[in-house]
């Protein structure tokens, strides 16, 4: 479903992401990790068409995001890692904006809308200014959006960021449900246990490369840390041995 | 703590600087060098004028201050406006101010930071096209480099005083109504009492200063000349100081440039005293979002039904949205009819007798207006692109092209900027009793500059986007402004000698001393399309590319 092939970015002589190969199944949820300028903003960046890639392409449901990319957008919803939307729209306005650029007919937005709003708590601030909203808000906003036009493909950016427990739960069983209905999910994250109960599988990324990708078992026999969680085995494969001697200088 | 938030922005500038590619190089030196060449052309234009006043027997220098008092009480009045829509979102929207207050930081340092901001960013373009009048005026009076020295000594303390008027009215403004309801009544009354004022100021006809037959008697004429303009105002102040240089007069230029210096440091010290107690409730204020709830009827699109697609409808639709909701563009929108209102009075008041000279006038209207629509164009086409700041992913992850959301920024400002093209056109024609022939020509001529100013707004808006800046004023004063503004006036200038040749012969053929020679029609008529063709097309696909290649 989605497809990344020999992917890469330069910025000058700087490498941010070099010969990335990966595949996400339908259904299947990957998680994508990394320490802070593995080039993972990078990545979800080509690969939603916000960023020409250096080298390689990337194929979304069949469509090369270089030749078709509306097509390739057509299949696909982002929530990036910032989500800054339009401050003087309402929530309810910002749904049927993204709506009709989706192409969603207007008869199942009025139904639609209403609903999203609600499993999201957000009914009450729906004919509200998007400038006053918290963070966590906008950010369940924007997971709304793209619930709206059902993409077969997410690229989630850090999605969990600023989201209440119960939101947070939600959420999670939202994914889990559409990766049971066949959507295949790319999740970028910093939090390890969403990491390790939700993927099926789990890329690890350090210095723009995949270092390794599998499942929690194949990570495991990977980095030598069978019966240690995800934690463990991330800190061991991207440099974890020297993370002791980090608190020194605290 | 001050020179370390200044080192910042020094570091932050060098930075910029010393990460430039060769290319960033290569485009701003030649961006730079069409800003120059815009100057010299200027300071050309002044040169001319200033040397013809200097030809008028006796008050030829009265005539020559007259002008530089006038036009320093504009530039004042223009800084005092500029300032006024740069404060707003500098003192209490900036992205870094969350990070600043929470910083054991006075907050005397912050304003002190942030006002400093937004003068340099009411001020600099202003400032500038002064240097060429200066200039001017050195050549025509033949002064060394020492009367600019004496300049640029005493314009630094003009400039952010009158910055000060529009930042401690702001401040005041977000003190005294931190509600946000509140402040957007009084921000759109603020404005129509500033349109009403600058009404008043024109409807007081300065043009006697190139009329004086406008007046009884030549003795008023003089006492006009030696009236002071506006003197309780800086602006009178540096040009009596700017005088007093020329004709060596050191003592008197010495005491208006300190006086200057002192009445800055005062009002300015003032305002950051009155920061330390008032500041900081406006910010917070300025953080409450209007709490006012909008019921979304989910009824199909307006725009849809004149536009067969729905991404387009929906773009569209957008841009109306948001834009109107904006209480900024609404006193935007106020000081533009005031300035309508007021182009149409100055053509009516315009000392013409004959029928072939009001003709002539109606033709040479399409560069005024033109004038008048690229900075129209330069406040609202330009940066709508940039507008889309941090939401950008929104539109750019989305199964749109980059050219459709370029279009309809083009439709959303092409509407009301081809309705004032075609009021001023039309107007003034009514009003000077254009000939048919003068009609037709000047009224095509301003819809198509219209057009295309509103073209090369998005195509330029485009080729420089900026998704980061805080305020539209830094997207106006940014390179890609001042290029978008050189390109439409020299586009402006090309109309007008272009299509100067069509006139030339309806005149002559009017004064039965030539005839229509086909051959030129022709040959104005391509040259006329050629450059629509040049100007429309060659921006508009240069921002395109630029912008779908914008990382």
């Amino acid at each position: 479903m989605i497809r990344l092939e020999g992917l890469g970015k330069t910025f000058g002589s700087y490498a941010a992401v070099s010969d990335l190969n990966l595949e996400v199944k339908p259904g299947e949820i990957f998680g994508f990790l990394g320490p802070n300028g593995a080039g993972k903003t990078t990545t979800v960046k080509m690969m939603t068409g916000l960023l020409k890639p250096t080298t390689g392409r990337v194929l979304v449901g069949g469509c090369d995001m270089a030749l078709d990319p509306i097509a390739a957008k057509l299949a696909m919803g982002l929530v990036p890692d910032e989500p800054f939307v339009y401050p003087k729209l309402t929530g309810a306005e910002y749904l049927r904006f993204v709506g009709e650029l989706y192409g969603v007919p207007l008869s199942d937005m009025k139904k639609r809308i209403p609903e999203l709003l609600e499993m999201f708590e957000l009914t009450p601030w729906g004919g509200e200014l998007l400038e006053s909203y918290s963070h966590g808000m906008r950010q369940k906003l924007v997971l709304g959006g793209i619930l709206l036009h059902e993409p077969k493909i997410l690229v989630l950016d850090e999605p969990m960021v600023g989201l209440d427990p119960k939101s947070g739960r939600l959420v999670k069983d939202i994914f889990l449900k559409l990766s049971e209905r066949g959507t295949a999910i790319f999740m970028c994250t910093h939090v390890l246990e969403i990491a390790e109960k939700l993927c099926h599988r789990i890329g690890i990324m350090i210095g723009g490369k995949m270092i390794a990708c599998g499942t929690l078992d194949e990570l495991r026999a990977h980095s030598k840390k069978d019966g240690q969680d995800l934690e463990s085995v991330f800190l061991s494969l991207t440099g974890g041995a020297e993370y002791s001697t980090l608190l020194k200088y605290l | 703590m001050l020179p370390v938030l200044l080192r910042r922005r020094a570091r932050t500038f060098a930075n910029t600087i010393g990460h430039w590619t060769g290319y960033e190089w290569a485009r701003n030196a030649a961006f730079g060098s069409a800003g120059l060449g815009l100057l010299f052309g200027l300071h050309y234009g002044f040169y001319r004028l200033l040397k013809y006043l200097a030809t008028v027997e006796l008050i030829g220098l009265l005539l020559t201050w007259k002008l530089t008092a006038m036009l320093l009480l504009m530039t004042f009045s223009m800084v005092v406006v500029s300032s006024l829509l740069t404060a707003l979102t500098t003192l209490f929207y900036s992205y870094d101010l969350k990070f600043l207050l929470k910083a054991p930081v006075s907050l005397r340092a912050v304003f002190l930071d942030k006002s400093l901001e937004s003068a340099f960013f009411a001020s600099w373009t202003i400032g500038l096209i002064l240097i060429p009048f200066i200039g001017a005026i050195m050549r025509v009076q033949h002064l060394g480099p020492t009367y600019l020295a004496a300049f640029a000594f005493a314009t630094p303390p003009f400039l952010l005083l009158a910055a000060s008027f529009g930042i401690g009215f702001t401040l005041l403004l977000l003190y005294f109504f931190p509600s946000s309801r509140t402040r957007d009544v009084v921000w759109v009354f603020s404005s129509l009492s500033l349109t009403v004022t600058y009404g008043l100021v024109r409807f007081a006809q300065p043009e006697k200063l190139i009329r004086p037959d406008a007046l009884k008697v030549v003795a008023e004429y003089l006492n006009f000349l030696q009236a002071p303009t506006a003197p309780y105002l800086p602006s009178w102040w540096l040009a009596e100081a700017l005088r007093m240089a020329a004709e060596g007069n050191r003592s008197g230029y010495a005491l208006r440039a300190l006086g200057l210096w002192a009445a800055a440091f005062l009002v300015y010290g003032a305002l950051v005293a009155l920061a330390g107690k008032v500041y900081f409730i406006g910010y917070s204020g300025a953080q409450e979002g209007a709490l006012r709830k909008r019921v979304h009827a989910f009824a199909p699109l307006f725009e849809g039904r004149f536009l067969r697609s729905r991404v387009a409808a929906a773009l569209l639709w957008k841009e109306r949205t948001t834009f109107f909701r904006d209480v900024k563009h609404w006193s935007q929108i106020l000081l533009i009819l005031g300035l309508v209102f007021v182009y149409l009075f100055s053509i009516q008041r315009l000392p013409l007798d004959s029928a072939e000279l009001k003709s002539l006038v109606s033709f040479l209207n399409v560069g005024t207006a033109g004038f008048v629509l690229a900075a129209l164009g330069l406040r609202f086409t330009f940066p709508a692109i940039s507008l889309e700041g941090r939401s950008w992913w929104v539109l750019r992850s989305a199964p749109l092209g980059v050219g459709q959301v370029m279009r309809q920024k083009l439709l959303f400002s092409m509407i009301p900027l081809l309705s004032i093209a075609g009021i001023l056109a039309l107007m003034t024609n009514w009003i000077l009793a254009a000939d048919r022939f003068t009609s037709w020509l000047s009224l095509g001529a301003l819809l198509t500059v219209g057009l295309a100013i509103c073209v090369m707004g998005v195509g330029f808006g485009a080729l420089f986007p900026n998704f980061t800046v805080e305020n539209i004023h830094q997207i106006e004063s940014s390179v890609g402004g001042f290029v978008y503004m050189a390109a439409c006036l020299f586009y402006v200038g090309l109309t007008i000698a272009v299509l100067a040749a069509p006139m030339q012969m309806h005149f002559a053929e009017r004064f039965g001393t030539g005839v229509w020679n086909p051959r030129v029609a022709m040959y104005a008529g391509a040259g006329w399309l050629l450059l629509n063709a040049v100007a429309m097309i060659v921006p508009w696909k240069l921002g395109r590319r630029a912008l779908e290649a914008h990382e």
